[in-house]
């Protein structure tokens, strides 16, 4: 271990962090950066609740280490928008009321934003392959797969 | 509706509350509203995350004619919110909100009545709009109502609530309020709770995973080593007591490490019934019976059946799954206990930490935020009593997280669940009798603490709640039902649709098979019994919208893919016996099975629901479609997996829940009948989907299958029996035994010792020009500063391409200081420190003494290196080369370090006994260029077979653990890897190239054959140093040996085709749901890119070796430290899956990603091996 600050960019702001270069960033951001938005989930990358974007790719921050982070770019739920002046990803979950206990949501909207900057208009079997490894356990599998449809601007208004 | 921001009931001039008075000195509020308007209404119940929060404040907001965005509604905090039980049986609406809607309904009369007087109006011409009343353009506000009053009314039973007619916000779709905030990180979880001089604590559970009744709990430790995390940077206290072990530090992830690190012994658990067969588990554990109901004659009718038909259904043990684990923080302060929690009973749970700390309940408040869903109980509870001991003994507040593995070990299981249904046809086709028992072994399951500490007795309570729908909605004329009260077998509390599922199950399927051997459509057979209006009216509004046609006999279907329907209903019946209905629920569910893989799906749900008035109809809707893809998920796949009677499903590849593209299309249909009082939403169209399922899968085959979850393995079985089920044995011959020389020479070797100082013995006549070991005088250190800076460049260079430091380096320890320990067949050899050190270093030693060692293995003082020191290779540096690398090492800084004493066994602690080692295998010759070869290939040679040393791993070697030069870059292994064949030998199935292994070596990875890892990962990360030319030799050598024919494939073209043929497209084993669940997120080709790279499995080299060691070896072990960490990491799965799991993981990959080579042998004994060793 090295006591020598780790920095890093997360939400585009620089920070300079006191921890083992083998800690999880997951741990990092949450702790130090005080983020609530990843979620520990299963700290084997297998659930996505901590799912946060690196160099623009959807990342496992549970399995990351921060070592692995220096020089690049991180962004959280939080770095996206708030409640005042949510992303359009966040606004379409909202419209879609996608979200039950919600402590999957962080995990869909960064996988789904991941997913919508390589493609844009996503086809619903792309989306659901994109969203394969994101674990839902209240069912909002529904709302969800519609509020990607809706941030892909190819679900304009609310069926029913 | 305001979202929730502060949970203390803010005071202003004056308000008005609606209070219930418990005791002299104790009363609850219900309703505050105060002067300025503003209105919070307290409930004793939580929102688990299916928007209760949402639906109360539109029933006060209703009530009391205010907008909702006025009303703040406050949960969970036993310190202002009513004792209202626990949040279970879908109460909230039905029960709990009641006297909340009445004390709502009750404020609005009393203001009314005032605004009448004020105004001086009749109180039936005064109109409410958002809290001000108004009547002849005259108008005053509930707050200038209340002015500076404390007004407190105490709650009326008998107050007049809104009729339905009026209702303007309620049975209207409301936005949820909590979502904006969960969208954007705003909202604050209980795991998201940070309080000043907070510390992070863990706990260590017991072996007996997921156990909770028997003497050995909490009387099962033995000791715990506090030693053994001496070194955890910040660690505050180990704490125990009974069989709690936990402990704190400052920091989670140091947390995390001691907790995995903190040595602890248990007792050997005793044996436990064996759950491998739950139906002989639950036939054997002791119950009392309780007879539900018993109607007509049943033995009398049963016996004179025409047809009788008796069937067992099984249900198996499942987990509520909660997406996080659960977390709480709590602060003991002498007299003033504060707890935050995800508890779903918050007065319950504040009962039980009262008697865990032996402090009075009103010193503790239990502040409930809000957790990940639980639907029913999970470890919430759990882990807010192991926070509170924590605290306890640090006295700071302590934030407990609890791993995946325990929550899935943990907690309380949904039981599994036996009903035995006797009964049959009579002549006419009619129902002659229905005798069910039901036995459920599930309690309440007592917070873990308390029986680990051994504040409670491990003896189990046995619960009455089987009975839940365990009578048929079915009015049979000669009907008895038995429930088989139990104690549970492993921890087991209420999850989802609690008894009512499995019962409903039975009935559900039993009924269907009657109405098939009756040959009576099976919708129509259920009318005939169903006597409940609004459930006829339910089934036919289902059977319309699903566009049901009879079918009075089941067609049989043609083709691999057969389709078929299959209806189910249920009132969800809860609350203690008898109990009373939550919503009537209906399915309609279709399916595909796929009669040779055996898969399942369920392509489309129709789902019917009469929930009575809705509170907010888009929440019912989530509900019902929650319950839908849930209960779905829990037919076809889930089952908790046990070894020795412990929970072994510890991660989400042992225990799947269904993913993304399962996921049924759902036809949600709600009846709308708002003149009915609002019934429970949360569990009741769960009730019906395993049976809808199993009868559709009936339909669809013509096999009735009685035991959840249908996988495509039972699926398989109960199409064609038991043999087609087993697997399919590999019919390629097993492999000859790889060589395993460098990692254990000696196995079945009988006598080698003997042999060996035989040939040693022999060797030394030879050798004995090499003895003299004459001592070169040791110098002054060298002036690192006669050497140029580009001199010791080139040397650092050299440094790296020959990996010094990587065994003259302990990890995290001092660059080239030495100490590491080598693992080698002949014992525990320890690296030097080749810093210039003038003692414990190399600062003494003269270039001629540097490069002797180098040449010739021996050390300034003249003793025998060991060829652990790969001299062999080293000798054919050139003297420029070796002179750059002996500047490099004088320059760097001088570190003062010893390493231990080798520990070798005899007789290879006989140092003099290498002289006849290197007589036999060393010659002391610099490289000699090839002229009939390139000069790229020449410099390759150079670099490969000098510093760099490949051959020293990726040959075999001999018993004298010396390379075989006859088998040179054959493969071999190194600590405890598998260094495969860098020539024509290779098990790859793609070929390499020059390009590939120039790829490989520079970047860590090549998209035919994988990333490195294990020791080539920090050789990759060394050769970084190269340049690009130096790579590029290296690769035309290496290549040079390789000379397999590609058959005119393009590597692409082949990739293709191994990666589509190898694809994973059925889950039909453990080893298969596994990789589904833990690896296809990082491994499956085609998948969304993640950070990092995604190594395709059926390229990967070491799928395709003769061993399974490499596999093994990342999939418990995983890569830390990759060659780059542009490729990402791949976590350990060692604490996380059992050996057994592994195995079949391991056995599973072979089999479906290197399909043409033989099985593995001998899986099981690597992954101890590689398990147990230094890592």
């Amino acid at each position: 271990m090295t006591q020598t600050p780790i920095r890093l960019t997360v939400n585009g702001r620089i920070h300079d962090i006191a921890a083992a270069r083998e800690t999880p960033l997951l741990y990092v951001l949450r702790n130090d950066l005080a983020l609530n938005g990843p979620k520990y989930g299963c700290g084997l990358g297998e659930c996505g609740t901590c799912t946060v974007l690196i160099d623009g790719s959807a990342a496992r921050s549970c399995v990351i280490p921060i070592s692995g982070c220096v020089g690049r770019d991180i962004v959280t739920l939080e770095g996206l928008g708030t409640r005042d002046r949510p992303d359009p990803v966040q606004q379409a979950f909202i419209d879609e009321q996608a979200s039950q206990c919600g402590y999957c949501l962080n995990g869909m909207i960064m996988t789904t934003k991941a997913l919508l900057a390589i493609n844009p208009r996503p086809t619903e079997q792309e989306a659901l392959a994109a969203l394969r490894y994101n674990l839902c356990r209240c069912g909002t599998h529904v709302e969800i797969l519609r509020a990607v449809m809706r941030a892909s601007g190819q679900l304009t208004e609310a069926a029913d | 509706m305001a979202s929730p921001v502060s949970n203390g009931a803010e005071r202003h001039s004056g308000s008005l509350i609606v209070v219930r008075t418990v005791d002299e000195c104790t009363s609850e509020t219900f309703v505050r509203i105060t002067a300025d308007g503003s209105v919070s209404a307290y409930n004793g119940h939580v929102d688990l995350g299916t928007g209760i929060r949402t639906a109360l404040g539109q029933i006060v907001a209703e009530e009391l004619d205010v907008s909702f965005a006025r009303v703040v509604v406050v949960l969970g905090d036993t310190a202002v919110v009513p004792n209202q039980g626990a949040t279970i049986a879908s109460e909230t609406i039905q029960i709990t909100a009641v006297p909340l809607r009445k004390a709502a309904a009750q404020a609005r009369h009393f203001l009314i009545a005032r605004a009448a007087e004020r105004l001086e109006l009749p109180a039936a011409e005064l109109s409410v709009e958002d809290g001000l009343v108004r009547g002849h353009n005259r108008s005053v506000s509930y707050g200038e109502l209340i002015g500076g009053e404390t007004i407190s009314l105490e709650l009326a039973d008998d107050v007049d609530v809104k009729p339905v007619g009026d209702y303007a916000i309620v049975g209207q779709s409301v936005p949820r309020v909590d979502l904006p905030a969960k969208a954007t990180g705003e909202l604050t979880f209980v795991h998201d709770i940070r309080v000043p001089g907070m510390l992070h604590g863990r706990v260590v559970r017991p072996p007996y995973a997921g156990v909770d009744a028997g003497p050995f709990v909490g009387t099962s430790l033995i000791a715990v080593d506090e030693s053994s995390v001496r070194d955890i940077p910040g660690l505050v206290a180990v704490v125990h007591i009974g069989d709690f072990v936990g402990l704190v530090a400052e920091r989670e992830e140091n947390a995390i490490r001691a907790a995995a690190q903190l040595e602890v012994s248990w007792k050997p658990t005793p044996t436990l019934p064996d759950l491998a067969d739950v139906e002989t588990a639950l036939r054997a554990n002791p119950s009392t019976p309780r007879t539900l109901i018993d109607k007509g004659d049943v033995n009398a009718a049963i016996a004179g059946a025409a047809k009788p038909i008796q069937r067992t259904y099984v249900w198996p043990y499942q987990m509520h799954a909660s997406i996080g684990p659960s977390c709480a923080v709590a602060d003991f302060q002498h007299g003033n206990i504060r707890v935050w929690s995800g508890t779903q009973n918050p007065h319950l749970l504040r009962s039980d930490l009262a008697l865990l700390i032996e402090r009075p309940e009103s010193e503790i408040e239990v502040i409930r935020l809000e957790a990940a869903g639980c639907y029913g109980r999970n470890c919430a509870d759990d882990v807010t009593a192991d926070a509170l001991l924590l605290s306890r003994a640090v006295g700071r507040p302590v934030r407990v997280q609890l791993s995946r593995e325990q929550e899935h070990a943990w907690e309380p299981k949904g039981t599994a669940q036996l009903i035995d249904v006797n009964g049959g046809l009579n002549a006419d086709g009619g129902v002659a009798g229905y005798d069910l028992a039901t036995r459920y072994p599930s309690n309440a399951a007592p917070t873990l603490a308390l029986l680990l500490t051994g504040r409670i007795s491990p003896e189990p309570a046995v619960l009455q709640m089987g009975d839940r729908t365990a009578i048929p909605p079915y009015d049979y004329d000669h009907m008895r039902v038995v429930a088989h009260d139990m104690p549970p077998i492993v921890r087991a509390s209420w999850f989802r649709g609690v008894s009512a599922l499995p019962n409903t199950f039975a009935h559900e399927s039993y009924i269907d098979e009657l109405a098939t051997e009756a040959g009576v459509d099976p919708i129509e057979y259920r009318l005939r019994y169903l006597k409940d209006q609004r459930a006829v009216d339910l089934v036919h509004a289902v059977a319309e919208r699903a566009g049901w046609t009879p079918r009075p006999v089941r067609q049989d279907k043609d083709g691999e893919v057969v389709h078929g329907r299959g209806f189910a209903y249920a009132l969800y019946v809860h609350s203690k016996f008898p109990g009373y209905g939550a919503a009537w629920s209906a399915w309609i569910a279709d399916v595909a099975v796929n009669k040779t893989t055996g898969d399942v799906s369920v392509t489309r749900v129709v789902a019917g629901q009469d929930s009575g008035l809705m509170i907010n109809p888009d929440g019912v809707r989530h509900q019902i479609q929650g319950n839908v893809i849930q209960s779905t998920s829990r037919a076809l796949m889930e089952e908790v997996s046990f070894e020795r009677g412990a929970v072994a499903a510890r991660e989400w590849g042992a225990y799947p829940i269904i993913p993304f593209p399962d996921v049924p299309k759902i036809d949600v249909l709600m009846l709308p009948r708002p003149d009915q009082p609002p019934l429970g939403v949360g569990e009741s169209a769960s009730v019906p989907s395993a049976a809808a399922i199993a009868n559709a899968i009936f339909d669809a085959t013509g096999v009735r299958f009685r035991e959840p979850p249908f996988t495509p393995e039972r699926i398989l079985r109960g199409l064609h029996g038991d043999a087609a089920a087993a697997p399919q044995a590999l019919a390629a011959p097993a492999a000859a035994p790889p060589s395993r020389i460098w990692q254990n020479p000696f196995a079945k070797r009988s006598g080698i010792f003997a042999t060996i100082a035989a040939v040693c013995t022999a060797a030394i006549g030879i050798g004995a020009a090499l003895l003299p070991g004459r001592a070169i005088g040791p110098i002054a250190r060298p002036d690192a500063s006669v050497y140029s800076a580009a001199t010791i460049a080139r040397g650092q260079q050299l440094a790296a391409l020959g990996n010094c430091a990587e065994c003259h380096t302990t990890i995290g320890g001092v660059l080239n200081a030495g100490g590491r320990a080598l693992e080698t067949p002949f014992g525990t050899i320890y690296s030097t420190n080749i810093t210039p050190d003038v003692e414990t270093g190399i600062g003494a030693w003269s270039y001629p003494a540097f490069e002797r060692a180098m040449r010739d293995g021996l050390h300034r003082d003249g003793r025998q290196l060991y060829p652990a020191f790969p001299y062999t290779h080293f000798s054919k540096t050139s003297d420029a080369d070796l002179q750059a690398l002996y500047a490099y090492l004088m320059a760097q800084p001088a570190v003062r370090a010893t390493q231990p004493a080798n520990t070798l066994a005899f007789p290879f602690n006989l140092r003099a006994l290498l002289a006849g080692w290197n007589a036999l295998f060393h010659q002391t010759r610099e490289f000699k260029p090839d002229p009939a070869k390139s000069e790229l290939w020449n410099r390759g040679a150079y670099l490969v077979e000098g510093l760099g040393h490949c051959s020293a791993c990726h040959s075999p070697r001999n018993a004298l653990g010396a390379e075989q030069r006859e088998a040179y870059l054959a493969g071999g292994f190194a600590e405890g890897w598998e260094a495969p064949s860098l020539t024509s030998l290779s098990h790859a199935p793609i070929p390499w190239s020059k390009a590939e292994l120039y790829t490989y070596l520079r970047t860590g990875q090549s998209r035919y054959h994988g990333v490195a890892a294990g020791p080539m990962a920090p050789i990759v990360r060394d050769l970084a140093a190269l340049p690009d030319q130096d790579i590029r030799a290296m690769a035309v050598y290496l290549d040079s040996f390789n000379d397999t024919p590609t058959n005119g494939q393009t590597p692409d073209a082949l990739a293709a085709k191994l990666e589509s043929a190898t694809q994973v497209t059925v889950a039909a084993s453990t080893g298969a749901r596994l990789y589904q669940g833990a690896c296809a997120v990082c491994h499956e080709v085609g998948g969304l890119p993640l950070f990092g790279s995604r190594p395709s499995l059926a390229l990967n080299s070491n799928l395709h070796s003769t061993t399974s060691d490499n596999l093994v070896q990342v999939i418990l072990h995983g890569i830390a430290e990759p060659a780059s960490g542009d490729l990402g990491y791949m976590p350990a799965f060692k604490n996380s899956m059992s050996d057994a799991q592994v195995e079949e993981l391991v056995t599973f990959l072979r089999q479906q990603f290197a399909p043409d080579k033989p099985a593995w042998t001998g899986v099981k004994e690597t992954i101890a091996r590689v398990r147990s060793s230094i890592h």
